[in-house]
């Protein structure tokens, strides 16, 4: 199969590489740019923890076809730190106990950060609602809910 | 109970998971190693059939490296060794030499330079199929005489067994005189209850990477929950020396349970690579990871007698498993749910009957309980049924029969006895109970609507390993080195896992504890394997916090002597006038001469002047065995709603009340209980792995699109579920702690059931309670009130 190349900015650098036309972001991610921080969990869109930020929307990286990143942004768990600044929502994941083997972690970090950004003042229905999407067999949830509800801008009841 | 003031046991620290949140953190799964080649494995798509010939000719000619049942050893082994050999069923090669036992069973794999090349080999693979028989699937088929034979002998032990029946094996138990204790009972209750298969789903698929190494050794990073017996079993499997087979501690992604035992693609991973001579790495689709392990389900017959005023006489208990095509560790798991079913209430007289059945099924493992919250879900909607005859509040009924502190119990199964010693049964009923508000709750006869609401209290227990004062039939040691640095910093090897419930907080705080170092200056780091770590058995069984943290806090204890020792030499002072405390403001250990604070030196200049005098490391290795395994307690009290109109059942509040002795890490203590909560919601509500019957393929056909666990919408919100925990000191374990992982699951699909039949009336006794299920007892239920109208209707006619 004849490879093309492309062109795009994931975590800030421009990179340029050659892929298959049935080339998929997550293998492309995590076998090409070693960004191994994005999982792969079920490969059917299910489970959310192969989630990357595609121009700041939350996309399954198992479901995206590489080709169609050429020109775009990426932006993976590895680059959501200014330096050594973690962002507030990874802050909040470690101060809340939202993190256990962490495996769902990096996708449910960058959904909760798209989340924060569509909607700064997410209530806590709002916010059960977006991440149902992402699946975690540790936690059971509620601190991670808690974590994301500690960065909301206004705390609204439901 | 005894009350200490700690400095770093019981508080928070995050700087632990930073690599989780910035994806740094590495699972076999990220692990790449130059030159490497990628394995895929191939799987029966029959459940049970002769395997006659492999021919992987043309997938070689494609470039691929491909192993079959001819090239891997004859050796039979269990891929769980944490039992002693005598008591361990040996039943499974690497690739299966015979024929296959259920579906998703590998029975060939190829490594090529790209995945994808090697799953075009792999379709070029050659199977010549003999004789196939219909799949047994369901427990009480298998037994049939007329069944065909999964096996027709295994070995346990040395000794060769005949399998009969398809019966793996069979475990029976008698304590005291049954037939006198239900002579005494005023009132006898007997009810059937199953509880079903479901699928671990840990997020992170089984995977391994394996490198052959000059000397003739392999070194492997694999998923599993303990690496020092996964290397005994490669070693043994491939007749390598133990030394020369080193296996890499590596953060897991999940497990539950699911990889105690050695996982099935790791031999498989290690034949490639040897037979490559390059490395292979192999990660597990989905779809063959739902093929590779399951929950073990139940059938259990239970009989309970009592008196009037509520004491339990006597307790016939009939549980039979099936176990799919393998026996993992059937044997172990029937002397568990005996032990989990006798030592929740004082019965008196016991007997317990136990069969596991093999079937044409995914190989069943422990999972989160290890039959606890099966039994449980029996025992304790059996103690409601039993309440409610008798009149009496279910949760007196359990103040007046629980196995507390005094009692002897057998958690881990007749072979493993011992004294409790700590207890917040007796806190946790009362307090939950008000926090609940338990006196408020309505019979179900009171409630109407399209909602309806009922509460319903459940409890249970797990033991903290697998102690005993003798050593029983399960291994259980773990063993840590523990070396200071020049510097004061301190670093602890231990092979010891995480799930990710924290086990590696709790030894940092251990270790900061005894040596009063700063806990970040304690370093546990993920770079150590079987060659640079002594034995530890296996984070399974709760063993964690009390076993492995028991061990480290003894080798801890050791470094500190070795400490003061040296120290006392500085000081020309006796060891024990010195005092070694913790300087928040230096950030360092000192050591001081008693009353005389001022006088100190850091462990800094402790460590470095030990280093340039050439006195030597202060270091220490070694191993400990706890003798014993204390109960941690649970009580789930749970609210329902349940939707008559739809079937569905929301659960809207909770309150848990733990009791683990002292908390090490309170935010993961209460992570895991709500953790377990969710998983227990999908065990009472949602999720089972179902079986075609002619297929003998699951219904969800490997895909998680249809095999649902509960996401965040289904559990209560933040401030709706209330976890506490009891204020008891367990003064066998580690700063007086005791563990939480198992005990957390055990009541909850119990508690979920009662809260059903406390909100429509309505006794559930096989799990998961689906929707559909709801609605047909409903309508069932609305028939049979007519229907008795009716004929109250006839006689007033």
């Amino acid at each position: 199969m004849k490879k093309i190349e492309i062109e795009f900015i994931v975590n800030g650098k421009k990179r340029r590489i050659f892929v298959k036309p049935n080339d998929l972001l997550i293998n492309i991610i995590r076998n090409d740019l070693y960004l191994t921080g994005s999982k792969y969990g079920c490969g059917i869109g299910e489970c959310g923890a192969c989630t990357v930020l595609l121009d700041g929307e939350p996309v399954l990286s198992c479901l995206t076809l590489a080709v169609t990143v050429n020109g775009k942004e990426i932006t993976t768990i590895e680059g959501l730190a200014k330096g050594d600044e973690l962002h507030p929502v990874q802050k909040a994941f470690l101060e809340n106990g939202a993190v256990q083997c962490g495996f769902c972690t990096p996708g449910m970090i960058l959904t909760a950060t798209a989340l924060l950004k569509e909607n700064p003042n997410a209530t806590e229905n709002e916010i059960r609602d977006y991440m149902r999407g992402n699946l975690c067999r540790c936690t059971g949830y509620v601190q991670i809910v808690k974590a994301i509800k500690s960065c909301v801008a206004e705390q609204k009841s439901d | 109970m005894e009350k200490q003031q700690y400095e770093f046991i019981g508080k928070q620290f995050d700087i632990k998971n930073i690599g989780k949140v910035t994806g740094k953190e590495l699972y076999s799964s990220d692990i790449n190693i130059p030159g490497q080649l990628y394995a895929v494995v191939l799987c029966s798509p029959y459940p049970h059939a002769e395997i006659k010939k492999i021919d992987y000719t043309e997938a070689e000619k494609m470039g691929a490296i491909c192993i079959g049942p001819d090239d891997v050893p004859d050796y039979l082994y269990n891929e769980r060794i944490v039992s002693i050999p005598e008591k361990t069923y040996r039943d499974r090669t690497v690739l299966p030499k015979d024929k296959v036992r259920h579906i998703g069973e590998a029975i060939a794999a190829c490594a090529a330079e790209t995945e994808e090349e090697a799953f075009a080999a792999l379709k070029k693979i050659k199977i010549e199929w003999g004789k196939k028989w219909k799949p047994l699937i369901d427990l009480d088929e298998a037994i049939k005489d007329d069944a065909p034979s999964i096996y027709d002998c295994v070995y346990l032990g040395e000794e060769k067994v005949d399998i009969k029946n398809n019966i793996a094996c069979e475990r029976n138990i008698d304590v005291g005189d049954i037939d006198k204790g239900f002579k005494e009972a005023e009132v006898v209750v007997e009810r059937t209850f199953n509880t079903q298969r479901i699928y671990h789903m840990q997020l992170e698929t089984k995977s391994a990477v394996c490198v052959p190494e000059a000397d003739g050794g392999i070194t492997v990073w694999t998923t599993s929950q303990g690496i020092h017996n996964v290397r005994i079993l490669l070693g043994n499997i491939f007749n390598i020396p133990l030394n020369k087979v080193n296996v890499k501690r590596i953060t897991l992604g999940g497990s539950f349970g699911s990889s105690i035992q050695m996982n099935s693609i790791t031999p498989i991973c290690v034949a490639l690579a040897l037979k490559a001579k390059r490395p292979v790495k192999l990660v597990s689709t989905r779809e063959d990871d739902i093929y590779d392990h399951s929950k073990y389900p139940l059938k259990t017959i239970l009989k309970i007698g009592a008196k009037k005023d509520g004491t339990l006489t006597a307790a016939h208990c009939r549980v039979w498993v099936e176990i799919g095509g393998h026996n993992i560790q059937a044997y172990p798991y029937l002397g568990c749910v005996a032990g989990w079913f006798a030592s929740l209430y004082k019965w008196k007289n016991i007997k317990y009957e136990g069969t596991a059945v093999y079937t044409n099924k995914v190989p069943t493992c422990a999972m989160q309980g290890y039959g606890n919250p099966q039994i449980n879900f029996a025992v304790e909607s059996l103690m409601d049924i039993l309440a409610e005859k008798l009149d009496i509040d279910p949760i007196e009924l359990r103040l007046k029969n629980y196995v507390g502190k005094g009692d002897e119990f057998w958690g881990q199964g007749p072979t493993v006895r011992s004294i409790i010693r700590s207890c917040g049964v007796e806190e946790m009923l009362i307090e939950g109970a008000k926090l609940a508000e338990w006196e408020k709750r309505t019979p179900p006869s009171k409630k109407k609507g399209e909602l309806r609401r009922g509460i319903g209290v459940a409890r249970g227990f797990h033991t903290s390993g697998t102690g005993g004062p003798n050593p029983g039939e399960v291994i259980d040691y773990s063993g840590a080195t523990i070396k200071i640095n020049e510097d004061g910093s301190v670093d602890v090897l231990t092979a010891l896992m995480d799930h990710g419930g924290g086990t590696w907080d709790a030894v940092a705080k251990v270790v900061a504890e005894v040596l009063k170092v700063p806990y970040e200056k304690v370093g546990i780091y993920n770079e150590v394997d079987t060659r640079t770590t002594v034995f530890d058995v296996n984070t399974h069984a709760t063993r964690g916090v009390y076993c492995g943290c028991g061990a480290v806090k003894f080798v801890a204890e050791k470094v500190k002597e070795m400490l003061l020792n040296y120290a006392a030499t500085l000081f020309k002072d006796l060891p024990e006038n010195l005092k070694l405390a913790c300087n928040k403001k230096l950030g360092q250990a000192v050591i001081y001469p008693r009353e005389i604070p001022e006088n100190y030196m850091t462990l800094g200049e402790i460590a470095e002047h030990a280093h340039i005098t050439s006195w030597g490391a202060i270091a220490y290795t070694s191993t400990l065995r706890q003798k014993n395994c204390p109960p941690c307690f649970i009580t789930h009290f749970v609210e329902v709603e349940v939707n008559t109109k739809t079937g569905e059942v929301k659960v809207p509040r909770a309150v848990i009340m733990g009791d683990s002795g002292t908390i090490i890490n309170p935010d993961l203590w209460e992570g895991q209980i709500i953790g377990a909560f969710s998983r227990g919601l999908g065990f009472s509500l949602l999720e089972e792995t179902k079986y075609d019957l002619n297929s003998g393929g699951l219904e969800c056909n490997g895909l998680i699109t249809d095999y649902k666990i509960p996401t965040t919408v289904e559990m209560p919100k933040v401030d709706n579920i209330i976890v506490r925990s009891a204020h008891t000191y367990e003064p066998t374990g580690p700063f007086g702690a005791k563990g939480i992982g198992e005990a957390a699951l055990s009541s909850v699909g119990s508690a979920v059931a009662n809260a059903i039949y406390n909100a429509i009336g309505i006794r559930f006794y096989d799990l998961p309670i689906t929707p559909e299920k709801v609605l047909k007892a409903l309508k069932r239920k609305e028939e049979e009130e007519k229907e008795s109208r009716r004929r109250v209707g006839d006689k007033v006619d």
